[in-house]
């Protein structure tokens, strides 16, 4: 049963996150006045990949790969997803979801340094860079969360939320949610924040050596990543969801913001991606968190 | 183990490292590349490395005809063909002594800064491209296929027009060619303030191009830097103004000029620029005159150009585009050259430019100089 439960949840963060990626080229293809592939072509892409040879430089490649792609399904399994729990004791322990987000990461950047290529070890530095300056606005909005919910289950601080929009954390803590909402850009690698990929300026950085089935897991992991970290939003912010749709929505909402913005947007330099995080969310997740200590 | 190789000496060799910025790399502006030694961020040397669009282009002319050659040298460069016919047609007519008739004049105005505007918002599309930005490109390219449509009508070709011909142009133009075109051109104008809050007023691109490698004056001219580049740096220099040809001595336009050289003063010249050309198209529409568009030349087959040679140049979108031409009286011409408009920004300065930079910097100064590869490498 608890087997069927891990490929359930899997299946489903990465059903929706090819979803959302379809939909979102659809979306972005609309506002640059292009006509845009169909919504199911995300599918189609990774049906593709997975169908041809890839090649590998060593083994440590075909590991670090594999690992970011478990890192990120292993991490969903510990978020609650409206009325699912696959831990029902520890209801999603954010600290727990926040230090397991790293090893999809961390895999990547494992295994692109072994191919060598000096634009994937240029983009892995730079992920690795942008996650010291996402993770540091993130953690102290979500440290006032935990602050008010005494808990650090998101469990608790969906059921907290209960009760109608009024008591959703966006109204109660908004800059909290705007300091989320600019690091969420940031994670899911968004522009202003592509700052990793960079076609223009380092060849795709992490994905330039990937081919056939590693672009294929690397895509997968990416669409589980815009499920996960969209999702952990809903859970602190919008009021977690009483059943799946309601919590696939509220994640494509978020999603859909995000995608507007890098329509319209261009790309910081790295440094200066950092430096804006640093600056700007990290002041709204302070403000919060003062806000939350005097009151 | 060499006793020249220290310990500091191995450090240093693994500090750096090549970076082969070519055609498969998606910042690089066509079949061209640099190899980069870079160090940690910064490019330490530029070496720029062309070749790979070689088609031989000089050579393939003095195997054909002087006229067959007018659907072959406008093959050298996609993004703005029709500066190629002009030069070629201009000495031609140079050495045979033809006046063309004043409405081909005009005609060809309208043409030329046709051309312009379409490979000004490939630019305006590079802007964004390499930025990041591709909401830029594709308006910007899907706005240019509406001057493409009007190639289209007129020559049959959208990009490739062949239009331009030795004596004036091909033909007269459509009728209600003229009230598309104006409605195109008002579209445009329309666009513009939309291309400002996109690109132009963008805080981010607008801090990415301030200070991207400046340009100075001196720099410029020792360099032979031409066009837009070379008027960001505050020298007054315009071919279509210092050595007029076609119906420009007829239009009234001044040439603007920025002060630094730097990516932005680069960036803003081109879009003021551009709105300069969507106004001269409007005024040779207003001033054309009607008649003739063509003056009489000889048979195609018995078509020979009189011993001489010649320079032409022009404005083009890039900067000064040129073309040498020996003819010895014969069929066919006895040696052609050609000096492309980003020629010296793209191969000799961008060593100087290249050095010091950042990688991400890299594609974002090729697309502030509008480097062209065909302008080098034929």
């Amino acid at each position: 049963m608890i087997v069927l439960k891990f490929i359930g949840y899997g299946f489903t963060a990465i059903i929706i996150g090819l979803l959302f990626m379809g939909i979102g080229r659809k979306y972005t293809a609309r506002i640059q006045r292009r006509y845009g592939p169909p919504f199911w072509q995300a599918f189609i892409d990774v049906t593709k990949l997975f169908s041809k040879q890839s090649l590998s430089h060593n083994w440590i490649m075909d590991f670090g790969i594999l690992m970011g792609f478990a890192g990120i399904v292993g991490t969903i399994l510990f978020m609650p997803i409206g009325p699912w729990h696959f831990f029902s004791l520890m209801n999603g322990n954010i600290v727990i979801i926040m230090y397991f987000m790293t090893i999809g990461s961390l895999g990547m950047a494992m295994g692109v340094s072994a191919s060598g290529n000096p634009n994937s070890t240029i983009g892995i530095s730079r992920a690795l860079t942008l996650m010291v300056g996402y993770e540091i606005p993130f953690v102290i909005a979500v440290i006032g969360l935990i602050f008010v919910s005494k808990s650090s289950l998101l469990g608790t601080m969906v059921s907290l939320q209960s009760g109608g929009i009024m008591n959703w954390n966006i109204i109660k803590y908004p800059f909290g949610f705007i300091a989320v909402e600019m690091a969420l850009q940031a994670m899911l690698g968004e522009k202003p924040f592509d700052v990793i990929t960079a076609p223009s300026e380092i060849a795709s950085g992490p994905m330039v050596e990937l081919s056939g089935k590693m672009m294929g897991l690397a895509f997968l992991q990416h669409a589980a990543q815009i499920f996960l970290e969209t999702g952990i939003v809903v859970n602190l912010f919008l009021g977690g969801a009483n059943n799946i749709w309601e919590f696939f929505l509220k994640q494509f909402v978020l999603f859909i913001l995000s995608l507007t913005v890098n329509a319209i947007s261009p790309r910081f330099k790295f440094e200066d991606a950092v430096k804006w995080l640093w600056t700007w969310p990290t002041v709204f997740a302070l403000i919060q968190l003062l806000i939350i200590i005097l009151t | 183990m060499s006793d020249n190789l220290t310990y500091l000496g191995m450090e240093d060799q693994y500090k750096k490292y090549e970076l082969f910025f070519g055609p498969n790399h998606p910042g690089m502006n066509g079949n061209f590349s640099y190899i980069l030694t870079v160090e940690g961020h910064t490019i330490v040397k530029a070496e720029p490395v062309p070749g790979l669009l070689h088609r031989g282009f000089e050579k393939l002319v003095e195997q054909r005809l002087w006229l067959q050659n007018i659907s072959l040298i406008l093959r050298i460069c996609v993004p703005e063909p029709d500066i190629n016919e002009l030069v070629y047609s201009r000495i031609i007519e140079k050495l045979m002594g033809v006046e063309i008739p004043e409405r081909a004049k005009f005609i060809r105005t309208i043409v030329l800064e046709m051309s312009r505007i379409g490979a000004f918002l490939l630019g305006f599309g590079g802007i964004g491209g390499t930025t990041g930005l591709y909401t830029a490109p594709n308006w910007t390219i899907a706005d240019r296929d509406y001057l493409l449509d009007l190639w289209e009508w007129i020559s049959g070709a959208r990009v490739y027009h062949m239009f331009i011909l030795p004596g004036g142009v091909r033909r007269d133009l459509p009728e209600g060619w003229i009230e598309k075109l104006q409605k195109t051109i008002a579209y445009l104008e329309k666009r513009l303030p939309e291309y400002d809050r996109l690109i132009y007023n963008n805080p981010l691109i607008v801090k990415r191009v301030t200070g991207l490698a400046p340009i100075t004056q001196e720099d410029a001219i020792k360099y032979g830097i031409t066009g837009p580049n070379l008027r960001a740096t505050g020298v007054k220099f315009d071919a279509r103004k210092n050595v007029p040809y076609a119906a420009y001595p007829y239009l009234d336009f001044d040439i603007p000029t920025q002060t630094g050289g730097d990516g932005f003063a680069r960036v803003i010249q081109r879009r003021e620029e551009f709105e300069i050309s969507l106004n001269l198209v409007k005024q040779a529409i207003k001033l054309m005159p009607k008649g003739e568009v063509r003056a009489p030349m000889p048979n195609a087959l018995k078509f020979r150009v009189p011993k001489g040679e010649r320079y032409v140049r022009v404005e083009s979108a890039r900067g000064e585009h040129g073309f040498y031409i020996v003819s010895d009286g014969t069929e066919k011409p006895y040696r052609m050259a050609v000096r492309g408009g980003s020629y010296t920004a793209g191969l000799i300065y961008a060593k100087k430019a290249l050095e010091g930079m950042r990688i991400e910097d890299v594609a974002l100064w090729m697309a502030t100089m509008d480097i062209c590869a065909p302008d080098f490498d034929r």
